[in-house]
């Protein structure tokens, strides 16, 4: 193990060193070592004074310096709001100093992965369960978080939804992930241009549903109203794929895993006929693909006015773009045979990562209770990540906002909220095979050839993961 | 210098000589150790073993023989082979051509045009790339608004989401980006052409293109030996396009080694498996170098 550490470090200070010119990473807040509270477990066995006030110091995180990364969640990428979050933090905890630094998605990941391998991980990351548990987590990686989860915060998110309580925690019930916030992805359409094709009609505007056959006549409508491309089926890389991956599944009520999430099972009848149909609307000129394009790419066509819908929305996209689009974005969910749709989540949290500092451990944990339970801070904290609370006690945490309407149109979706298969063992590889099995199918493969073995490389893969 | 024959003085002030030098060696020595060695031999070292975020197991030749049998890794080869082989030849063939044209331009004439080529190599690739993404993309770009206004092409062209297509985009940019620093190269080295023996041929009766393979080409060949080997290692090393542009697709048609690497080690954690192609990669790159050596060297020093 001795040789794997140094192994680790020297690799990896030579991988991040060659990244570093390709990392964007934001302000870059220094990592400051906790001087006065490196209190270790070990010295709380002891029994002098000084250990035992060291033991306490431990035992309440008081003295530590942390470090907290933050992927760009909202508001929680802007140093001004995290910054003045941490203050409000340091008013209540004045011995507890925590730098921030913020990642972006494009090499955050790459930098955690380097860090875990230097061992320069941050005391505490906000992402979701599929990084915080199914990957760092089930790599042991991460602190059990099973104090924070009392009965009182078990039973107030339980309210909200059962799901996120089960995808914050591993397969063997280990919580690596406390929550936040929580959101519904859907699709949206540009309203005047579907009002002027007349393809309102096919909207159930009082849900914002629609059938896979009204979907057809929709895009048929915009079609013969001479909308030269109605939307986009991005395939040129993962970001945003949780776009694609809810209207291919839902058009026919398609499952993308089993009820355990032990494997994949889109090569179903109902997952190939959805496929199926995205490639036949586009050949028939009703749809467009880009195999070159990716989300971001798809949603600046959209804001342009150049696409009439974007299947990559959500309530943070909708406030991102606000400024520069010159019609209605308007959200509904993506289109289902029986116009019930199983929208795709996001599960928004903290987590924190084993330094084997217990004194650090606690401060982190202290902030993680103010940002997240704090009846005062914690409604702040969910609304600058511009989505909504896990806790049902916090209510509306919209009323009286300037985006209270807004905001209520998402949250009339999160009803619609499926199953979190995000936690599947195996789910890195899943997300690359997605989106080259969507440049496969339509760059003319047979559809069910291509998707069964796409689901052959994924189940491999978790099969890998879970150590089969 | 014989030893033998210096006073106790001189060996002194020798000695003296060396350590100065060795000293100011040291730091720049510290680096390449430090950053260089040390990681190639970790490589190496690590390409033997199944080493994961989880796992750190020798398994001997494993990684190699997985990589032989992986079609993504086959396929980013021939991807990546292509690339070298493609954009070395074209890029020195048409640096010479330009170079040759320039050099004997004024003074203002020939640097405004060396600024022009060496502009995309001081820009920066990021920046430069998204610049070409713009201009490639299939509803606003530049190129599909040109190709569609003019009646060449019926429906917009997805450049780089054609599998057809796509890696000749990634061609042509990685060409713009590298012709700058074998321009400026050439020219310099087209101007430190002894002037003499040109006019001694001339004066001879050789023609332009006599002047040119005869006196020019075996003063330059160093510098042509230089450009093709740094162009080879940078064609090789092909990976922030990629990143930016493409991430190796549609279909793997864009997948090279580089690209594949970062794949194998920062997004699935197969840091073993990553470092075994890194070796390949570098045992591939010192063929083609010694080949180059081999062929374009003979008779320099």
């Amino acid at each position: 193990m001795k040789l794997k550490k140094m192994v680790s470090v020297m690799v990896c200070a030579g991988m991040a060193a060659s990244l570093a010119a390709c990392g964007g990473s934001g302000s870059g807040g220094s990592t400051t070592a906790a001087q006065s509270g490196e209190t270790s477990a070990d010295t709380q066995a002891a029994d002098t004074p000084a250990a035992d006030e060291g033991a306490d110091a431990a035992a309440s995180g008081e003295g530590a310096a942390i470090t907290l990364w933050t992927y760009p969640i909202g508001s929680w990428g802007n140093s001004e709001v995290v910054n003045s979050i941490v203050s409000k933090f340091n008013e209540a905890n004045p011995d507890i100093a925590v730098s921030v630094e913020y990642l972006d998605y494009t090499s955050g990941d790459d930098q955690v992965t380097a860090a875990i391998e230097a061992g320069t991980t941050p005391d505490i990351i906000m992402e979701g369960p599929e990084r915080l548990v199914s990957n760092w987590g089930a790599a042991g990686k991460m602190v059990d978080l099973k104090d924070l989860w009392d009965d009182e915060a078990l039973e107030d998110i339980s309210a909200v939804s059962e799901a996120v309580v089960n995808a914050c925690k591993s397969s063997d019930g280990v919580f690596y992930e406390y929550p936040l916030c929580m959101n519904a992805h859907c699709m949206a359409i540009n309203y005047e241009v579907f009002e002027q094709a007349g393809a309102l009609q096919y909207i159930d505007q009082e849900t914002r549903t629609w059938t896979t056959e009204d979907f057809g006549k929709a895009l048929q409508a915009l079609k013969d109203n001479g909308v030269a491309t109605t939307g986009v089926v991005y395939c040129g890389g993962q970001g945003g794929d949780q776009g694609t991956r809810a209207l291919a599944k839902n058009l026919y009520s398609a499952q993308f895993t089993n009820d355990d999430h032990t494997e994949w099972t889109m090569n179903s009848e109902n997952g190939i006929k959805g496929l199926q149909q995205l490639v036949d609307w586009c050949n028939d000129g009703l749809l467009s693909y880009d195999a070159g394009a990716v989300a971001s790419d798809e949603l600046q066509l959209f804001a342009n006015g150049t696409i009439a819908m974007t299947f990559c929305w959500n309530a943070s996209n909708q406030a991102n773009y606000a400024s520069q689009v010159s019609f209605t974005p308007y959200a509904v969910a993506f289109p289902s045979d029986d116009g019930t749709p199983e929208l795709e989540g996001g599960i928004y949290g903290f987590g924190i990562f084993d330094n084997g500092d217990a004194a650090k451990i606690e401060a982190a944990k202290k902030f993680i209770e103010f940002v997240c339970d704090d009846e005062t801070q914690g409604p702040v904290s969910v609304t600058e990540a511009g989505f909504f609370p896990v806790r049902a006690s916090f209510g509306n945490v919209y009323e009286g906002a300037e985006n209270e309407e807004t905001m209520s149109a998402f949250n009339s979706l999160m009803q619609y909220l499926g199953d979190y298969y995000n936690v599947t063992p195996g789910w890195t590889e899943q997300r690359t095979a997605w989106w080259n099995m969507l440049q496969g199918i339509f760059g003319g493969n047979d559809v069910t050839e291509t998707v069964n073995s796409y689901v052959d490389t994924c189940n491999a893969a978790t099969q890998a993961a879970m150590g089969q | 210098m014989n030893k033998k024959g210096l006073s106790p003085m001189q060996k002194a002030l020798v000695r003296r000589e060396t350590i100065s030098a060795y000293l100011f060696l040291l730091p720049a020595l510290i680096f390449f150790v430090g950053f260089v060695i040390v990681p190639m031999i970790l490589c190496l070292v690590t390409s033997f073993f199944s080493y994961t975020m989880t796992e750190f197991r020798f398994v001997g030749l494993e990684n190699y023989f997985k990589m032989f049998q992986d079609e993504i890794f086959i396929k980013a080869l021939v991807n990546t082979v292509l690339i070298v082989v493609v954009s070395v030849p074209a890029v020195t063939v048409f640096s010479l051509w330009v170079s040759s044209i320039i050099y004997k331009l004024n003074m203002a004439a020939c640097s405004f045009f060396r600024c022009i080529f060496y502009l995309p190599v001081v820009t920066g690739t990021v920046a430069v790339t998204v610049v070409w993404k713009w201009m490639f993309n299939k509803y606003t770009g530049l190129f599909n608004y040109v190709l569609t206004s003019t009646g060449v092409v019926d429906q917009p062209v997805s450049w780089l989401g054609d599998s057809k297509t796509a890696l000749w985009c990634i061609i042509l940019i990685l060409f713009t980006t590298s012709i700058g620093q074998p321009i400026v190269l050439y020219i310099s080295a087209l101007g430190n052409v002894d002037q003499s023996l040109i006019e001694a041929a001339e004066v001879d009766g050789a023609n332009d293109m006599q002047v040119f393979w005869k006196i020019k080409w075996p003063q330059i060949m160093p510098t042509t030996l230089y450009i093709l080997v740094i162009t080879t290692i940078n064609s090789f090393q092909c990976y922030a396009l990629i990143q930016l542009l493409t991430s190796g697709g549609p279909n793997h048609s864009t997948e090279t080694i580089m690209y594949y690497i970062y794949y194998q080690a920062f997004k699935l954690n197969q840091y073993g498996y990553g470092n075994a192609m890194g070796v390949i990669l570098a045992i591939i790159i010192a063929v083609f170098s010694a080949l180059q050596f081999k062929v374009a060297g003979k008779g320099n020093d």
